[in-house]
C-alpha cells in the first residue's frame, strides 16, 4: 500500500469519525438545552458556548442561536465544521479510490452530496435535527460498508486506526466539555435529579445512555457514567474500547514487532493495560488529569503512527 | 408491418441534410434499431424523464463527474451528460470498422519503430522527413531504443465519423493518452440498470472485460528478467480532469493508482513509497503527457514526474505505456500520410477511409486553404479536445481574415479538411423535452501488446448537445451514449 494512499484513508477513518461525534454531541446538547435545569442559573449562551467549544470556536461575541447552528453545521469556512469534516473525508476518500470499494466510494461520495446539497434555509428553520440525524445515518452506513465491503487487511485497518484514535480524542473532548457543565452546575447547587440529568445528557452524547442503564440498573451518577465511558470494555464508545481499538489494528500493521518500549505497538499496549487495571477510585479526584494524560498519549501515538507508515 | 410511431419518438424531426443512423427517409427506423424504437415509444414522456434523472443521480454518486471552480464558493460537480438512447452498430458494419482500425494502428506501431530506428519511410520519401523533424513530439530520448516487444502504442483511439454518403471516415488518431473508455464501461452499467428491457430485444456484445484486457497486454509487455511484475497506473492527481478515469482503470484491474510523487529512481530501478518501505515497480501505465514525465528530460517545472524516469526505462527496467514519442504520429499534419503508411509497412489497401487533407505547408495547398476557408474545417496539428478548431461556415469575414493570418505565420501548425457532415443520432434534449437529431462520433479503443491485441467491441459515441456543433469533445460541450455492436 502506497504510504499516500495510507494517509488519505487513517485522514477519511479520521474525519468521518469527527463529523459523527460533533453532529451527537452538538445534537444532544442542543436539544436538552431547551430544557434543562441548567437553565436555571445560566442562559442559553452557556449552552451555546459549550457547543461551540467543540467547534473550536471560541469567540461568542453578537454570536446569534442561527449563527451557532450554521457555523457548526453548514459553514465552509470553518474547518471544524460538519460539512468540513465531510468534505475533506471525501477528498481523502477520492485519493484513495482504488484502495477502497466501489461500494464504499459510492457511499461517501452520496453522503458528501447529501451534506453539501442539504438546503441552508430548511436547516436553520427546522431541520437540524434531520440534518444530525443524516450524519448518524450516513455514517451507520459506511461503517457497514468499511466492514462488509473491504478485505480485512492493510488498508481496512489503517481506517480503523484513524477512526479508534479519532474516537478517543473526541470521547475525551466532550467528557472534558460536559465535565465543566457539571462543574457549573454543582457550584449553583442543583439537586440530585437535576444533576442526573446532566450525567444522562452525557451519556447520550456518546449514544451509552442505554447501554449505562441495562448495565447499572439506576439513575446515572458521576461513579457510574466516569467507570462506564472510561473503562467499560464493552461499551463501543468508552476509551478503553477504543484503546483496544487502536491496538487490535495497529498489530495489523505491524505484525511481529520486537518488544522495544520505543515501538508504537509498545506504548498503545501499556496505555491498554493501564485501562484495564483501573479503578474509579484511582482517578476520582483527579479525572481530568487521567483524561488530558491519555489525550497526549493518544496524540503522541497518532504522530508516530503517521511519521512511521504514512510520510515516507 | 406498418410502423406508427406513437410516444416520445413521435415529434422527432429529420434533418435532410445529414445522415441520419436511426430514421431512414420515409421516417421508419432502419432494420437495427426497429425494436429499440418500438421500446422507447412505450414510455411516456414522464417515465422516461424519471429514469433519466435517475441515471444522472447516480453517475453523480459514482463520481462521474467534473468539477467547475469558482472563487469563495464550494466548486460545482456536473456530470458529463449521458444520453440513453444507444447507438448501434451492425454486426457486418463493426467487423469492417474492427479490421480498418486494427489494421491502421499496426502500421502506426510500424511507423513509429522506423522513425525511431532505420527512418526507411523518410528515406524512401513516402513521408517527408521534414514533417517528422519539425514535430515537437518527435523525441530524440527515443531514438535507437526498442520499447519491450517492440509495442510502441500499447493503447489507441481512433475517431471516426460516418458521412453523409453512410461511410466512416477516420477523423484522427489519439495515441499518446486517449481517454474515454471509463465512460463506455459506465454508460452499459447505466444502462443496463436502467432500461434493462432493451437488452432483452437485441443482443449487444459485452465490453466489460476492458480492464482485464489491459492488464493482459500490461503484462505481456513487462521487462526481461521479471517474472511477475508489479504493475501501476500514473496519474497526474485527484484534480485532472480524467482522474475519475484513471482512478477507474485501476480499481478494475486491482493494480495501485500512484502519482508521480509516490516513485522514485534509484540505480536506474523505479520504487514505489509504500508503508512498507519501496516495492519495485515494472510496467507503468502512465496517464500523464511526455514532457511532464520525468523532470530531468523533458519539463524541469514538471511536479508530476519522476526524476530518472526516462533512465531506468532507457535501461529497460521498466516499461511505459504508451512509449514516449508516440505523438510524432498523431499529428494531424501526418494524418494525411496513414493510408501510404498503411500501404508501405503492411502492403495493404487502407480499408477505412481517410478524410481528404490539405497541408498548409504544402505552398500550392496552403493557397487553396486561403482562397476557400469559409468550405473548410481548419485544425492545428498539435492541440487535442478540440481546441482551435474553426469551420469555414460559422465564420464571419473578420473572423476569416483572422485564420488566415494565423496560417499564414506558421503554415506547419495547420491542416485544413472538407467540412465532414457527421451522421446525426436521435437524442434526448432536455430543455425542449424531446428527440432531436445530434451530430456523434466514435471513439474506438484499440489494444496492443506482445503477441496480442484487443479491440473494444464498439466504443464511446460522443454527441454534441448543442444544436448544429460538430465539435462533439466533452470540454465543448459534449455527451455521450452507450454504443452496441450487434451480436
Amino acid at each position: 500500500m502506497l504510504s499516500r494512499v495510507a494517509n488519505n484513508l487513517y485522514w477519511m477513518g479520521r474525519y468521518i469519525e469527527r463529523a459523527e461525534h460533533f453532529a451527537r454531541y452538538s445534537r444532544v446538547q442542543y436539544f436538552s438545552s431547551l430544557d434543562a435545569p441548567i437553565l436555571k442559573t445560566y442562559d442559553r449562551n452557556f449552552v451555546l458556548e459549550s457547543i461551540l467549544y467543540m467547534a473550536g470556536i471560541f469567540d461568542m461575541e453578537n454570536i446569534t442561536e442561527k449563527d451557532v447552528l450554521f457555523k457548526i453545521g453548514l459553514d465552509l469556512q470553518n474547518s471544524n465544521s460538519i460539512i468540513s469534516n465531510i468534505t475533506f473525508a471525501r477528498e481523502n476518500a477520492r485519493g484513495a479510490r482504488n484502495a477502497i470499494s466501489t461500494d464504499l466510494w459510492e457511499s461517501i461520495n452520496k453522503y458528501y452530496h447529501l451534506v453539501t446539497s442539504y438546503p441552508q434555509d430548511t436547516y436553520l428553520s427546522t431541520g437540524f435535527y434531520d440534518f444530525t440525524q443524516l450524519i448518524l445515518d450516513q455514517t451507520s452506513i459506511l461503517s457497514s460498508k468499511i466492514y462488509g465491503t473491504l478485505m480485512h487487511d492493510g488498508e481496512w485497518a489503517i481506517i480503523l486506526i484513524g477512526m479508534y484514535i479519532e474516537r478517543v480524542i473526541q470521547i475525551i473532548r466532550i467528557i472534558n466539555s460536559k465535565l465543566h457543565d457539571i462543574y457549573k452546575i454543582e457550584q449553583a447547587g442543583h439537586s440530585v435529579t437535576e444533576m442526573s440529568f446532566e450525567w444522562t445528557t452525557m451519556l447520550r452524547c456518546m449514544e451509552a445512555f442505554d447501554m449505562n442503564k441495562k448495565f447499572y440498573r439506576t439513575i446515572p451518577n458521576r461513579e457510574q457514567v466516569m467507570e462506564f465511558l472510561l473503562l467499560n470494555p464493552h461499551c463501543p464508545r468508552s476509551i478503553a474500547y477504543s484503546l483496544n481499538g487502536i491496538r487490535r489494528y495497529e498489530e495489523k500493521i505491524s505484525r511481529n514487532e520486537s518488544r522495544d518500549s520505543n515501538t508504537i505497538s509498545f506504548k498503545i499496549g501499556k496505555l491498554v493495560e493501564q485501562f484495564r487495571y483501573l479503578s474509579f477510585d484511582e482517578y476520582k479526584d483527579d479525572i481530568y488529569g487521567l483524561l488530558n494524560n491519555t489525550q497526549d498519549k493518544v496524540i503522541e501515538i497518532g504522530s508516530e503512527f503517521e511519521k512511521k507508515y504514512l510520510s515516507f | 408491418m406498418k410502423q406508427h410511431l406513437k410516444g416520445i419518438l413521435d415529434s422527432y424531426r429529420q434533418e435532410d441534410a445529414h445522415y441520419d443512423e436511426v430514421f431512414q427517409t420515409s421516417g421508419e427506423p432502419k432494420e437495427h434499431y426497429r425494436s429499440i424504437v418500438e421500446t422507447f415509444n412505450q414510455f411516456s414522456l414522464t417515465d422516461f424523464e424519471r429514469i433519466n434523472n435517475d441515471v444522472k443521480t447516480s453517475f453523480f454518486n459514482q463520481g462521474i463527474t467534473f468539477a467547475v471552480y469558482a472563487e469563495d464558493k464550494k466548486p460545482d460537480e456536473r456530470i458529463f451528460p449521458f444520453d440513453l438512447f444507444p447507438r448501434i452498430i451492425p454486426s457486418q458494419e463493426w467487423m469492417q470498422l474492427e479490421r480498418g482500425v486494427i489494421q491502421r494502428n499496426k502500421a502506426i506501431n510500424y511507423f513509429l519503430d522506423d522513425l525511431y530506428h532505420k527512418k526507411l519511410i523518410l528515406k524512401d520519401k513516402i513521408v517527408p522527413a521534414d514533417l517528422i523533424f519539425s514535430s515537437k513530439n518527435y523525441l530524440k530520448e527515443m531514438v535507437d531504443f526498442k520499447p519491450e516487444g517492440g509495442i510502441y502504442t500499447h493503447i489507441s483511439g481512433t475517431d471516426l465519423i460516418k458521412h453523409t454518403d453512410g461511410q466512416y471516415y477516420i477523423l484522427e488518431d489519439n495515441l499518446r493518452c486517449p481517454s474515454g473508455v471509463s465512460y463506455v464501461l459506465s454508460n452499459r452499467v447505466a444502462l443496463k440498470k436502467s432500461l434493462f428491457d432493451l437488452f432483452t430485444k437485441l443482443k449487444t456484445k459485452t465490453i466489460y472485460q476492458y480492464p482485464e484486457e489491459l492488464l493482459e497486454i500490461l503484462k505481456s509487455v513487462k521487462p526481461k528478467n521479471t517474472e511477475v511484475p508489479t504493475i501501476v497506473v500514473v496519474t497526474p492527481g485527484m484534480y485532472n480532469s480524467a482522474y475519475f478515469e484513471h482512478s477507474f482503470l485501476a480499481q478494475k484491474m486491482g493494480i495501485p493508482l500512484v502519482e508521480g510523487r509516490d516513485l522514485f529512481v534509484e540505480k536506474n530501478f523505479v520504487y514505489m513509497k509504500t508503508i512498507f518501505g519501496p516495492t519495485r515497480v515494472d510496467v507503468i501505465y502512465r496517464r500523464v503527457d511526455d514532457e511532464f514525465i520525468d523532470p530531468l528530460c523533458f519539463r524541469k517545472d514538471s511536479m508530476l514526474g519522476v526524476p530518472g524516469l526516462m533512465n531506468a526505462y532507457r535501461a529497460g527496467n521498466v516499461t511505459l505505456a504508451n512509449a514516449p514519442g508516440t505523438g510524432v504520429a498523431d499529428d494531424k499534419a501526418v494524418y494525411h500520410y496513414v493510408p501510404d503508411i498503411i500501404k508501405y509497412y503492411l502492403n495493404e489497401e487502407p480499408i477505412l477511409n481517410n478524410v481528404l487533407t490539405y497541408h498548409c505547408e504544402k505552398e500550392s495547398e496552403c493557397k487553396y486553404v486561403l482562397e476557400n476557408i469559409d468550405q473548410l474545417v481548419v485544425k492545428p496539428v498539435d492541440e487535442s479536445g478540440g481546441y482551435g478548431i474553426t469551420i469555414g461556415t460559422t465564420l464571419t469575414r473578420e473572423q476569416i481574415e483572422e485564420v488566415k493570418v494565423r496560417i499564414k505565420s506558421n503554415p506547419r501548425k495547420y491542416i485544413a479538411q472538407p467540412i465532414m457532415s457527421l451522421s446525426v443520432h436521435a437524442t434526448f434534449i432536455e430543455e425542449s423535452k424531446e428527440f432531436e437529431p445530434r451530430h456523434i462520433d466514435l471513439r474506438t479503443f484499440c489494444l496492443m501488446g506482445k503477441d496480442k491485441e484487443y479491440i473494444l467491441k464498439g466504443g464511446l459515441t460522443r454527441v454534441a448537445l448543442k444544436k448544429g456543433n460538430l465539435i462533439v469533445n466533452s470540454s465543448q460541450g459534449g455527451g455521450s451514449k452507450d454504443t452496441w455492436v450487434l451480436d
